[in-house]
């Protein structure tokens, strides 16, 4: 934390307090994961959980982020799959979701690459950025899902997911 | 509990849930009416009374209930969050202990005095309670609680060395008594690996992670892999490591640079693992190993591609080491290496840092490198664009002294603007919320002109600088790296406020404030307005605080919680963290400003002085951690010169040495008990930290001290009467000193002269350094206004002298009464004081008389066009708007003028005051 200034001073970057980091590292340390330059610097991060009951039970990413300098390295899709590979492995997770804004289209596209789809659209789950653009698409997010080896007959997602909308009090 | 009493307490609960103290407090009494001894309820309204911050009331109560030694869950809750608010640690432990000592069948109990000695580090008395928990209930999670906790023990700092291994073998002996193996999971895994290696039985170790859970363990948990490469390393396998590394490399595809490193300690390990020099046939089998190796990675760069850099990352490194250890290789083959990494990947952002620790090319490799770039430049496409700017930031790395003369600087500050406004047109359709891809052009626009300003000591350059920085940051508003820049060369032009307006549009928080609060806080005291009762600055320095309170309220409670989920990896490092902020060093600096400022703003009464003597003394034998981020500032510096950091520094930052000085400063100006000896000792390490102006003045406060000390010592009440009051508010938390306490303090301070046996000391004349600083910053503010210094310097000057007038006004406050004057004969040196006074005031009027001064002519259209005319340089090459360069300089002069009138108005009032 005394070292991620350049990541977390990107707009698109939230700081959170102690508590927060705190949380995931003494329950899912293994879903949280730096990387680091060859000089030290910090080139990007990922924090994850492992939630949800009986055939619910799945890792999530809640934040992913790569320092400006450090983009288009393909580092997301490094610690995507590394954050796949222990929900599937160590916690035997039936699928992995992430939400992302809905306006957020470079990652959207990134993640329909790494085989995420859209399961539903989620109402004002973001506050808005408040850059005066108040869209809807803004607040709204897309929960995405990937199937993972416990789920092999693609239970957890499903074709039409963008349209199928669910208000931010519905999700946990 | 039965139904009635539930409804009735059940209100209390809720009033605490939302925060309704008052009413929590009014339902208390409600049912404390019918039953005055209930405890739960007690407990309850103690709680509600600290939230409430009525600390005198809950400590009663909190005694009361204490005093029954409470075993109910909900008294233990509640008394739990009254103790931690009240900062009584260790009675948490005590009140959990009683209650686990009543009821030892209670494992719930045991928990909580586990968590409890957890909490406050106390590892022996933990290990003591897992043991016994783990006798008592049977599961191994309390085996192993003991065991890591032993080692924690091991590693506190206060454990003597000789019992370390003792404690060490014991937690070995237990993991072997376990009814599971500990690779159960990997966090007991890990602490059976950390043990060994800290016992250095590597080879033990070695068997563990050579088993085939081992081995799977390490695949999948990060934590565990780290400790077997440090074991690895330390039993000296790193052959055999490296021979893993390769096989990872080639057939599974690992592109963890760890890899990597492997493969390259593993190259290099017959030269490097002896100190004695290397005979030819060691060198030969190097060589050959080298070659392997070499292969090895260009396979990998060949697979790869551009899709991953580590391999011709690797390629580097090895040539990079190869010649350092002296083995022969092509001169020429690092820079073909590193025109090969930049074929590949000289479009991202990425480039420069990476090559940046293999381009110290020179002479002909150099020409050549050189020439090689200035091929590469282009500008039609975005990704060209980036390509560019690593050629620019690359070609200025290796610029030598000769070629950083003015003309060329200025030469090449008008390229970068050409080359950022066209860079621009890449950028026009993007959101607000991107960043331009031009920017770094900007950002090179910003060094040229420190750099010039550098050379040639001109403020022009500076105000060039923030003219072209301005514009680009409007057009990347999410940019914060210009803003960075942009804070320090605003301090540099005496215009702090533009410095924070920009530091707070970058949205630090949080923990950030730790690491980034230094940029408008190191040595804000100079800056500050406080004596006109402006508190930005104190508030900033309360609001950076927050994070030390968080820190001391909620890490502990999660290295609790990571007992409790076993995840014992990461328990080490929260304690490293919650040690890193409690003693960090831009904590106490920013206390040392906040009590700079706070002398300056507030009349210097006893309430200050005993407050902040105890805060401050509490923080002086602290070890500090400098956990300041001075590495995100940009900088694309010549490697020649200083960085952009170094060079834009309005002065050296404070460190350790400075803080200590400082430290001394205060502490003795608000002493009461006789100095100590360490208090008055000078040490190198501070001064080497002053600046030349901050060396004067701390000769003269210890000048002044030295002098007036006898005088105090003989005229201050018996040190007894002062310990027993010291003793008492040493109870109390600091930071919530009680009102009664204060005004004790006061009442012994003024109250307390009875007539003493032996003679008042002999009145001395004053020292002469104590006159002759105020002449000598005199004659320093003199200099600096005729010569061409920064404003920032000027308003140094002027900060240290009245700081030092301040500091007189402490120390002879308690001379001031003529009762005192009467009672103890000091009628010359009162006259004395009165002299040095009339002398100093003189001198801070003058300065505060010239700096209005200099405040009205800078402001006028005339010294507008004097900056608009000093950038003329940017408008030349390239159209820069004319009215956007003037409304740059309208707020830079603006925020100078408020800034020179606020310092003039705060000196003229600190003299009114204390006259």
């Amino acid at each position: 934390m005394f070292k991620f200034n350049n990541i977390n001073l990107d707009i698109w970057t939230e700081t959170y307090g102690i508590s927060f980091y705190l949380t995931y590292l003494s329950r899912w340390p293994d879903l949280c994961c730096v990387q680091e330059a060859p000089n030290g610097h910090m080139m990007g991060y990922v924090i994850g959980k492992a939630e949800g009951h009986g055939q619910d039970w799945h890792g999530h990413v809640t934040a992913l982020t790569v320092a400006p300098e450090y983009r288009r390295l393909s580092l997301a899709r490094k610690m995507m799959s590394l954050l796949e590979m222990v929900s599937d492995e160590t916690y035997k997770g039936f699928f992995v979701d992430l939400y992302v804004r809905c306006t957020n289209s470079v990652a959207i596209s990134m993640y329909e690459g790494l085989g995420y789809s859209v399961y539903r659209r989620v109402r004002e789950y973001y506050g808005s950025l408040g850059l005066g653009r108040a869209s809807k698409d803004e607040e709204d997010a897309f929960d995405m899902r990937k199937p993972l080896s416990r789920d092999p007959h693609r239970r957890s997602v499903r074709a039409n997911g963008r349209e199928f909308v669910v208000s931010a009090h519905d999700v946990s | 509990m039965s139904t009635a009493l539930d409804r009735q307490i059940r209100p209390i609960y809720d009033a605490l849930d939302t925060q309704s103290n008052k009413s929590a407090v009014l339902a208390c009494n409600k049912v404390l009416k019918k039953q005055p001894n209930n405890v739960l309820v007690k407990a309850l309204k103690a709680l509600a009374l600290v939230r409430l911050q009525k600390v005198e009331e809950s400590l009663l109560l909190a005694d009361e209930v204490l005093a029954k030694k409470p075993t109910d869950d909900g008294v233990l809750t509640a008394m739990m969050h009254v103790l931690r608010g009240l900062g009584r640690h260790s009675d948490i432990v005590a009140m959990f202990e009683t209650a686990y000592k009543q009821h030892p069948q209670n494992e719930d109990l045991g928990t909580q005095t586990f968590f409890a000695n957890v909490r406050v580090g106390n590892w022996k008395a933990a290990q003591q309670v897992a043991t016994k928990m783990h006798k008592q209930f049977q599961d191994d999670r309390y085996l192993y609680w003991s065991i890591f906790s032993a080692v924690l023990q091991a590693n506190d700092m206060a454990t003597p060395e000789a019992l370390r291994p003792v404690l060490l073998k014991l937690a070995l002996r237990l993991i072997s008594s376990g009814n599971t193996p500990s690779y159960f999971n990997p966090d007991r895994f890990y602490v059976h690996l950390l043990i060994l290696r800290e016992l250095e039985m590597y080879d033990d170790a070695a068997t563990l992670l050579n088993h085939e859970i081992g081995q799977k363990i390490c695949e999948t948990s990060l934590v565990c892999d780290e400790i077997r490469r440090d074991i690895m390393k330390l039993k000296g396998a790193c052959k055999q490591e490296g021979e893993q590394a390769k096989v990872k490399i080639l057939e599974k595809k690992d592109r963890n640079w760890l890899e990597f490193l492997s493969l390259l300690d593993a190259t290099f390990w017959d030269i490097a693992s002896t100190s004695e020099p290397a005979s030819e046939d060691v060198k030969a089998a190097v060589t050959e190993e080298i070659a392997k190796t070499r292969k090895v990675f260009s396979e990998a760069a060949t697979v790869d591609g551009l899709k991953d850099r580590s391999g011709l990352l690797a390629l580097l490194e090895l040539e990079k080491r190869t010649k350092s250890h002296g083995l022969w290789t092509d001169a020429c083959e690092i820079r073909m290496m590193a025109e090969n990494y930049f074929s590949q990947f000289g479009d991202k952002a990425c480039c420069y840092e990476d090559l940046l620790p293999y381009l110290a090319f020179e002479g002909e490799e150099l020409e050549q490198w050189t020439s090689f770039l200035n091929s590469r430049k282009s500008f039609d496409t975005p990704d060209t664009l980036q390509r560019s700017i690593n050629v620019y930031k690359l070609l200025r790395y290796n610029l030598t002294s000769a070629e950083l003369t003015p003309e060329l600087e200025l030469a090449r500050a008008q390229e970068y603007i050409k080359v950022y406004l066209d860079g621009l047109k890449f950028g026009v359709n993007l959101p607000d919320t991107e960043l331009q891809p031009a920017d770094d052009f900007a950002i090179l626009v910003g060094h040229a002109y420190v750099s010039l300003w550098k050379l040639t000591g001109e403020e022009s350059h500076l105000q060039s600088a923030a003219a072209t920085l301005e514009y680009a940051s409007a057009r990347s508003k999410q940019s914060y790296r210009i803003r960075l820049l942009l804070i320090r060369i605003y301090h540099l032009l005496g215009a702090p406020a533009l410095a924070l307006d920009h530091y707070r549009l970058m949205n630090v928080k949080q923990v950030q404030t730790d690491t980034l609060s230094h940029l408008i806080l190191s040595r804000a005291a100079m800056w500050s307005l406080a004596p006109l009762g402006d508190i930005t600055y104190m508030s900033e320095c309360m609001e950076a605080s927050q994070i030390y309170m968080s820190n001391s309220t909620e890490t502990a409670e999660f290295i609790a919680r990571a007992f409790s989920t076993e995840r014992y990896s990461q328990i080490i490092d929260f304690i490293e963290f919650e040690d890193r902020l409690d003693n960090s060093l831009q904590r106490d600096l920013m206390k040392v400003e906040h009590v700079r400022m706070r002398v300056a703003h507030e009349p210097l009464n006893a309430e200050l002085v005993d407050m902040e003597l105890i805060e401050l003394k509490f923080i002086f034998d602290r070890i500090h951690h400098d956990n300041r981020d001075f590495e995100v500032i940009p900088n694309y510096q010549p490697r020649c010169q200083p960085s952009f950091n170094e060079q834009t520094l309005p002065l050296k930052p404070p460190g350790a040495g400075w803080l200590s000085a400082y430290l001394k400063v205060y502490i003795r100006a608000f002493q009461e008990l006789p100095l100590r000896e360490r208090l008055v000792k000078k040490r190198q390490e501070e001064i080497d930290d002053l600046s030349e102006d901050e060396k004067l003045f701390y000769e003269y406060t210890l000048a002044l001290s030295e002098w007036v000390g006898p005088y105090h010592d003989y005229v201050r009440p018996p040190p007894s009467a002062l310990l027993a009051e010291a003793a008492k508010s040493n109870d109390l938390k600091p930071g919530h000193p009680l009102k009664s306490m204060a005004a004790a303090a006061n009442g012994s301070a003024t109250n307390g002269h009875s007539k003493k046996d032996e003679e008042p000391p002999a009145v001395k004349e004053s020292p002469e350094l104590i006159p002759k600083f105020f002449d000598d910053m005199k004659s320093r503010f003199d200099a600096v206004i005729s010569g061409t210094a920064l404003p920032s310097e000027l308003l140094h000057i002027v900060a240290t002298t009245q700081e030092a007038y301040l500091l007189f006004a402490l120390e002879t406050v308690r001379f001031k009464p003529n009762s005192i004057i009467k009672q103890y004969k000091f009628g010359q040196l009162a006259q004395s004081f009165k002299d040095l006074r009339v002398k100093a005031s003189s001198i801070l009027n003058e300065m505060s008389t010239v700096l209005a001064k200099l405040g009205e002519e800078v402001a006028t259209p005339d010294g507008r066009k004097a900056f608009v005319q000093a950038s003329s340089s940017i408008q030349d090459s390239s159209g820069f708007d004319h009215d956007f360069v003037l409304g740059v300089a309208k707020k830079t002069t603006d925020a100078r003028k408020q800034t020179y009138e606020g310092i003039a108005k705060g000196l003229a009032k600190v003299v009114k005051n204390h006259s």
